[in-house]
């Protein structure tokens, strides 16, 4: 492990952001999560390891699979291919932070850190160089849906930053899409601020290649009447792991999260999110899907955590999960930490196979094994990705999910 | 608007068990090493194979972190400011109960605990444990008509040497964790019982803890092993005096049921809790486990949890049998500075198994009540099923309740389901109840009472009696 060796020697680089050198100091007492915790005690050690294997990428080469056609009425930006935007239009414009701006930003950020929750957001932030590093400001009204790539490149690792503003009653659909390639590691962290009345309908969707692994991690700060609705879509990684850290700062604000991985093969995808509540009147509604086939691993890890100052708030979240083989193996713990007393909180958690009467019955109508599966897969992927924004017409995900193997 | 002064009066109650009783006892002196363990075996005459037993315990256990990850926090306890064994002193050998010391039982008397035999109506036999000895076990004669043996563990050490040896430590090794690893090695006395192939056990047994003295630690540990197509219903109650240091108890219990065997496990665990201000009361960290290793067999925990300063405890089933059942139903309530980290874990290994996990949590005042809860299906496990339910209630806007349930399955053709809620006391509820003439402290009680029916619809008829009084008593002020 290159990387790892690198942080414990510190050979001080003078192409190092300062951000970069922070970071770094920072994994230096500990390069490496700590196995034992609830956060890494599930996550595969050794595909972890294969993650940190690749030597790092610095430079960007072109992406050779074509994207789905663009469309004219979406933005399209790929994070690392020195993309430059400053759209100012009559309802809304779409800048680049300047450089102070996002240092200060993620400095900011960085100083709330914990060794281990943020571990992936350290290695990201100290790795991805500047180029890497994708600042946006978002103002205004009837803006364009928004497509954000984040592509890996073959045998190598490649870090990924995207740092997102969106400024007062602004009002946006978001895809990001992350990319992974045949032997390639992919480590993304997105921090999203949602100012007052700002409303952003985000998508995630990753999907990689054989043998590709990706680390994932989304810090999202709500400020008062912001509204944050997140469908995302994990599948196809030898590795991956999506860390979603959601904070409303002063209560009073509404996030809505419906996510689902799908593993196969020997596959481990999981899903860690922490949901704050620093104010009162919060609302959340969670789900989360897995599917578990071959001899997969998934793992979901939710906690809710309800401070004495977020009075009346009202959380849901709900863990649903599907194991197709006897290799494969579920993890989940949703879980409530609470102290306010004028809440209501609830949580929810399944696992079963697939339904055998449902099954049954369309088999005595004439429907084989194979297509009454497919149907009601297609029914239990359909909840989730129909709340991914813009994807509906391009990406045809269901089928990607229903037909590749 | 309810009065938020009110409710909290309402959860006080002092605690009404925390007398001394004096009475001159034997202790040993302070502190854990080889030579205490020895001399704890040697004083209760030992065979070899359990000082062994011990000592390989203490080996291990030496080599063990205490465990960090519960939602507790407390100081760091001095195991070696720890006395190990006290007794109470007494005639050597007891042949009835007329030569028990009688400040002993008016020690039980004052408990509420039918230790004379003219108490024979209430059809309960009782083994009071005070300190670190069992001082008497009740109706004796009538088991041993059945066949059943109900003793100390120490005369079952003496008595049924095989029995001892074939099942002590097989539920919870005594390298299973920290506390049972000590428990292992110094553990005083506690209960055995024995129901043979066939024999519903005529009554109800009954286990009665009693920690005296400050100073000394409880380290009980309690065996029940249920044969081919038999059943009991064992109660387990405790209380403690109020001193203002902390008291240690690290108990084990281990159950073991055979192919078509029940066994139902009741506790009401009322330790002293501290003071107000979270001065003094008992840590409790218990170890108990139930092996369901017949086919059809079933074992039952229900437990009512309101004392202790901390509680570290989780009841747990290994579904190992065929169609083998596992239950647990749990009211824990925490008030004042008091922490609970409590809950189950059902582990299904053999196919067709259940589980039904039915667990309450009330915090008042400043206190933490957390659940964890662990729920695994091994690949074996084919066509098993689990329920679990965890609600919570929160008086107060000081109090903390946590929810962490761990579920891992391994096998498909499974199903697992697991449901939470928080709430708290619905001030229209409240509301109902006052204009209909209920006074608010009655209506408080009648809520929380009505919040854990589920669970005490589950506990022996004496005991859900209790277990409302209790909760009552702990919620209600004068009420009761």
């Amino acid at each position: 492990m290159e990387i790892i060796e690198r942080i414990k020697t510190n050979k001080s680089d003078d192409n190092l952001t300062e951000i970069q050198k922070i970071c770094l100091h920072k994994l230096q007492s500990s390069p490496l999560p700590n196995p034992k915790s609830e956060l890494w005690r599930l996550s595969n050690k050794s595909k972890l390891s294969t993650f940190l294997d690749y030597s790092v990428n610095k430079k960007d080469s072109k992406f050779d699979v074509p994207y789905p056609k663009n469309s004219q009425s979406t933005i399209r930006l790929i994070i690392g291919e020195n993309c430059q935007i400053k759209l100012i239009e009559k309802n809304y414009s779409i800048q680049q932070l300047s450089e102070d701006e996002l240092q200060k930003y993620i400095k900011e950020q960085i100083s709330f850190f914990k060794q281990n929750e943020n571990w992936s957001d350290l290695l990201n932030l100290s790795l991805s160089c500047k180029n890497n590093i994708l600042g946006l400001k978002i103002n205004g009204s009837k803006i364009p849906p928004i497509e954000i790539f984040s592509h890996a490149s073959n045998n190598s690792l490649n870090a990924k930053t995207l740092v997102i503003f969106l400024e007062k009653n602004c009002d946006v659909e978001l895809l990001q899409v992350n990319l992974g390639k045949e032997n390639s590691s992919l480590s993304q962290s997105t921090f999203f601020c949602l100012k007052e009345n700002s409303s952003v309908n985000h998508g995630v969707v990753s999907y990689g290649e054989s043998r590709s692994n990706l680390l994932n991690s989304l810090n999202v700060i709500q400020q008062k009447n912001s509204s944050y609705n997140l469908g995302s879509l994990h599948f196809k990684f030898n590795y991956a792991r999506f860390e979603i850290s959601i904070k409303q700062s002063s209560g009073n604000a509404k996030t809505n999260i419906k996510g689902m991985q799908i593993t196969k093969k020997d596959e481990q995808i999981s899903t860690y999110t922490k949901i704050e509540f620093n104010g009162p009147n919060g609302f959340l509604d969670q789900i989360n899907k897995s599917l578990a086939d071959d001899k997969s691993h998934a793992i979901f890890e939710g906690s809710i955590i309800v401070p004495k100052i977020a009075q009346r708030t009202d959380a849901s979240q709900l863990s649903r999960n599907l194991l197709l083989s006897n290799l494969a193996q579920i993890d989940t713990k949703p879980q409530l930490e609470i102290i306010a007393d004028d809440v209501k909180c609830k949580h929810g958690a399944t696992i079963s196979q697939l339904n055998e009467e449902e099954l049954f019955y369309m088999r005595t109508r004439g429907i084989t094994l194979t297509e009454a599966s497919k149907l009601q897969l297609s029914s239990y992927f359909q909840e989730i990705i129909s709340f991914i924004p813009i994807s509906k017409d391009k990406w045809d995900l269901l089928d990607k999910l229903l037909n590749e193997n | 608007m309810v009065n938020e002064n009110l409710v909290k009066d309402a959860v006080k109650e002092p605690y009404k068990y925390g007398f001394v009783t004096d009475i001159e006892t034997e202790k040993i002196e302070k502190g854990l090493n080889e030579d205490i363990i020895k001399l704890i075996s040697q004083k209760k005459e030992e065979p070899k194979f359990l000082l062994d037993f011990r000592l390989k315990a203490f080996k291990k256990w030496k080599k063990m972190k205490e465990p960090d990850w519960a939602a507790l926090g407390y100081k760091k306890i001095d195991y070696q400011d720890i006395i190990y064994y006290s007794a109470p002193k007494q005639k050597e050998k007891i042949s009835s109960l007329d030569e028990v010391d009688p400040k002993l039982l008016e020690t039980f008397d004052k408990l509420g605990i039918p230790l004379t035999e003219q108490k024979k109506l209430t059809n309960v036999a009782v083994d009071a444990v005070f300190d670190s000895v069992s001082i008497a076990t009740t109706f004796r004669e009538e088991l041993a008509e059945h066949g059943v043996i109900f003793c100390s563990i120490s005369e079952a050490v003496k008595n049924h040497a095989d029995l001892i040896e074939k099942y002590l430590g097989t539920v919870v090794p005594a390298s299973d964790n920290y506390f049972a690893a000590l428990n292992s090695a110094v553990f005083s006395d506690g209960s055995f019982v024995y129901i043979p192939k066939g024999v519903a056990c005529p009554m109800d047994l009954s286990s009665y803890f009693r920690i005296n003295s400050g100073d000394s630690g409880q380290f009980e540990r309690t065996l029940i092993i249920a044969e081919e197509s038999s059943s009991v219903s064992y109660l387990e109650g405790c209380t403690a005096p109020m001193f203002d240091t902390n008291t240690l108890h690290a108990a084990v219990v281990e159950l073991i049921a055979l192919d078509d065997a029940s066994i139902k496990y009741s506790t009401v665990q009322n330790w002293y809790a501290g003071d107000e201000q979270g001065i003094g009361g008992i840590f409790n960290f218990v170890t108990k486990r139930g092996k369901c290793l017949g086919k059809r067999s079933k074992i039952s925990w229900s437990q009512v949890e309101t004392g202790s300063a901390i509680t570290w405890k989780y009841p747990s089933c290994l579904l190992l049998g065929e169609e083998s059942v596992g239950e647990f139903y749990s009211v824990a309530l925490t008030n004042n500075l008091q922490q609970a980290d409590t809950g189950t874990k059902m582990i299904h290994i053999g196919p067709k198994t259940k589980s039904t996990i039915v667990s309450k949590g009330i915090s008042a005042g400043n206190s933490k009540n957390s659940y964890r809860g662990l729920v695994k299906m091994g690949t074996k496990a084919k066509g098993s099923r689990n329920y679990s339910q965890c609600d919570s209630m929160l008086i107060g806007d000081q109090a903390s309740a946590n929810t962490f349930p761990y579920i891992k399955s391994q096998q498909p053709n499974s199903e697992i389901e697991h449901e939470a809620s928080t709430c708290r006391i619905s001030e229209d509820q409240l509301f109902y109840l006052q204009s209909r003439g209920i006074e608010f402290e009655e209506a408080v009680s009648m809520m929380v009472s009505g919040f854990c029916r589920d669970v005490f619809n589950q506990l022996p008829m004496e005991f859900a009696a209790e277990a409302d009084k209790l909760l009552a008593l702990k919620l209600e002020g004068s009420v009761g």
